[in-house]
């Protein structure tokens, strides 16, 4: 009845209006999404569409990928407790501490080998704020430029293999996701590399953002500091075990997460961290965050449902191509600017499972390849997670940050890596090979 | 406040607690399916059929059991960019409003949830493979799931309730 009174265009721009004004009255994001999916199901099918919030499910159910969620964050909150990230702390500490800004970069580096331990920011989140910002806060670092490289660094956990928003984008654009998580690594580690050189220059520009650490905060024997280094076999092993026997082909997608998340659980019980209280710990946090995302998807398949029964697919295909006459790099501009614009006000997960069916056929179509457009994908899908008004690992950060950090360092911290990210993105644009070639040269 | 609502509230979400604290444990569940599946797939070589189907149902049942233990526990994300800035009063205030359009969808959720528990009971109706499990088990833990969560947000209305008339539940 609704579809007799206004065009399918005209319904699709009032229910991401009702979607922006339902969240900001502060309603838990599935219940607002959800709300407007069933309800405009319900206005513009009747009572035959009162099926489809709850149809979602099932297809939630087929989605067999989706076990990885729960056990990456198993594994993330694992680690974060099992101590590992302590060890990696503070062999970064004795080796970079030297260096001016040197504990910001360590603390980047100790984000990429959780990332490659874990599919989500959580657990590089969890560790960040209440390992390295306390730690750099003592030692007079910056706290605008600290907080900038936890919610940055962690994000990288999104990027760098093994990835949840990598199996998300697989399942929706069909595309393999041992292909996607290879094609994340190289832009992953690129990515750092900015941002450790941003640390490195700002630093030599304004010594007083990284102070250099006393030299007797780091003295000791050599025997000591290449015991160290030990600090770095876990992490490698886990990686090898989980994202390694994945991509040989021996454990598949989901029986990896579940191989990391027991290894996560030995590893902390050989640190002598693992006792019940954890164990309850760690459950309840998995709990938590697992349905939070769960119920946020489910929600958002609904309203991906009713998009496609009004035809959005077609609709911006005409928009981009027919009635804006863009060229197919146009269009690809278009989508990310979208979707970083989009990032900033919805919530993130809900606008990959709702946008991702949209632009993926069209990206197709005009013959780029989905695998490289997963990457970007994951990039802007990563600044969208740290740009306010509202960003998942914004929200993560303002839970768990010392409480010196206020807000507005945090909204302010990131300005300069979201640059950094932006610039990022545009050479893996560009530059197609970066995300391809480890893709192609193992898989074929 | 009538007692009935307080009695409520303390039955419900000491119901809540417990699914909740059983369901968290579950994750071991899907783990150790998986890791099994692991090794028979690769060590000795023997494949088993009900694995897939088995971690797909304790999933669902996973999230949709623990979704009301996640509300009790206030784990779910919101947009806080106004709601941040409200006093504890005037958040309870806003939540008894939205509360209306959530308990809406999950309602729309529950009747979906009930056809089709109905619909695979009349039915016997069993998944397409190899093991061919019925369905109606898991129907019918979507739809306790769903119940369940409506239960807990009836239950958070009476505690926005409460705290806007500044009563101590």
């Amino acid at each position: 009845m609704l579809a007799e009174y206004f065009s399918y265009e005209a319904i699709a721009i009032l229910m991401f209006a009702t979607m922006i004004l339902m969240l900001l009255t502060g309603q838990r994001v599935f219940g607002a999404i959800g709300f407007v999916a069933a309800a405009a199901a319900l206005l513009l099918w009747g009572n035959g569409a009162v099926e489809m919030p709850f149809t979602a499910s099932w297809k939630l159910f087929k989605w067999y990928p989706m076990l990885t969620l729960p056990l990456f964050i198993y594994m993330g909150y694992m680690i974060s407790e099992s101590g590992i990230a302590n060890d990696l702390y503070k062999m970064f500490h004795v080796y970079f501490g030297g260096t001016r800004g040197g504990l910001a970069i360590g603390t980047m580096l100790m984000m990429v080998a959780i990332s490659a331990m874990n599919g989500l920011s959580v657990a590089g989140m969890a560790v960040g704020a209440t390992i390295a910002l306390p730690e750099m806060l003592k030692r007079n670092y910056d706290k605008r430029m600290i907080s900038g490289v936890v919610q940055a660094g962690s994000s990288l956990g999104i990027l760098i293999p093994p990835s949840v928003v990598l199996v998300l984008y697989g399942m929706i654009a069909r595309q393999p996701v041992s292909k996607l998580w290879l094609a994340g690594l190289i832009p992953g580690l690129i990515m750092a590399t900015l941002f450790i050189l941003y640390i490195y220059i700002r630093c030599r520009l304004q010594p007083e953002l990284g102070p250099v650490l006393p030299e007797k905060e780091r003295k000791m024997p050599l025997i000591d500091k290449i015991k160290l280094l030990r600090a770095g076999i876990i992490p490698f092993f886990i990686f090898f075990v989980m994202t390694g026997l994945f991509i040989m082909g021996i454990a598949s997608l989901v029986e990896c997460s579940a191989v990391g998340a027991l290894a996560a659980t030995v590893a902390a019980w050989s640190k002598g961290r693992l006792n019940l209280k954890v164990i309850e710990d760690v459950c309840k946090k998995t709990l938590g965050v697992s349905c939070m995302f769960m119920w946020i998807i489910l929600a958002a398949l609904c309203f991906g449902a009713v998009f496609d029964g009004i035809g959005a697919s077609k609709a911006i295909e005409s928009l981009f191509i027919e009635r804006w006459n863009l060229s197919p790099w146009g269009v690809l501009i278009m989508m990310q600017l979208s979707y970083i614009l989009m990032g900033m006000f919805l919530d993130d997960t809900a606008m990959l499972v709702i946008v991702a069916p949209l632009y993926v056929p069209l990206i197709i179509a005009l013959g780029f390849d989905p695998i490289w457009y997963g990457v970007l994908y994951t990039i802007t899908c990563q600044i969208a997670y740290m740009t306010p008004p509202f960003g998942y690992n914004l929200f993560l950060m303002r839970a768990m940050a010392p409480k010196e950090i206020t807000l507005i360092d945090i909204y302010r911290s990131i300005i300069p890596f979201v640059l950094v990210m932006l610039f990022g993105l545009i050479i893996m644009m560009r530059f197609p090979q970066i995300a391809l070639w480890l893709p192609t040269t193992i898989l074929g | 406040m009538p007692t009935i609502f307080i009695l409520y509230v303390k039955v419900i979400d000491k119901i809540t607690d417990i699914i909740g604290r059983i369901t968290m444990y579950t994750v071991f569940a899907m783990m150790a399916i998986l890791v099994l599946s692991f090794v028979t797939r690769n060590i000795i070589n023997f494949p088993l059929l009900w694995i897939i189907e088995m971690a797909q149902f304790i999933m669902t049942g996973y999230y949709l059991m623990g979704g009301a233990y996640s509300m009790k526990e206030n784990q779910h994300v919101r947009m806080d960019l106004v709601y941040g800035s409200f006093s504890e009063k005037n958040k309870a205030r806003m939540d008894l409003f939205t509360s209306i359009f959530l308990i809406f969808y999950l309602i729309v959720l529950l009747i979906g949830s009930y056809n089709s528990l109905v619909y695979t009971l009349e039915t016997k109706k069993t998944l397409f493979s190899a093991w061919r499990p019925y369905v109606w088990p898991i129907s019918s833990i979507m739809f306790t799931g769903i119940l369940l969560m409506i239960l807990q947000t009836v239950s958070i209305v009476f505690k926005d309730y409460a705290k806007v008339k500044g009563i101590k539940i």
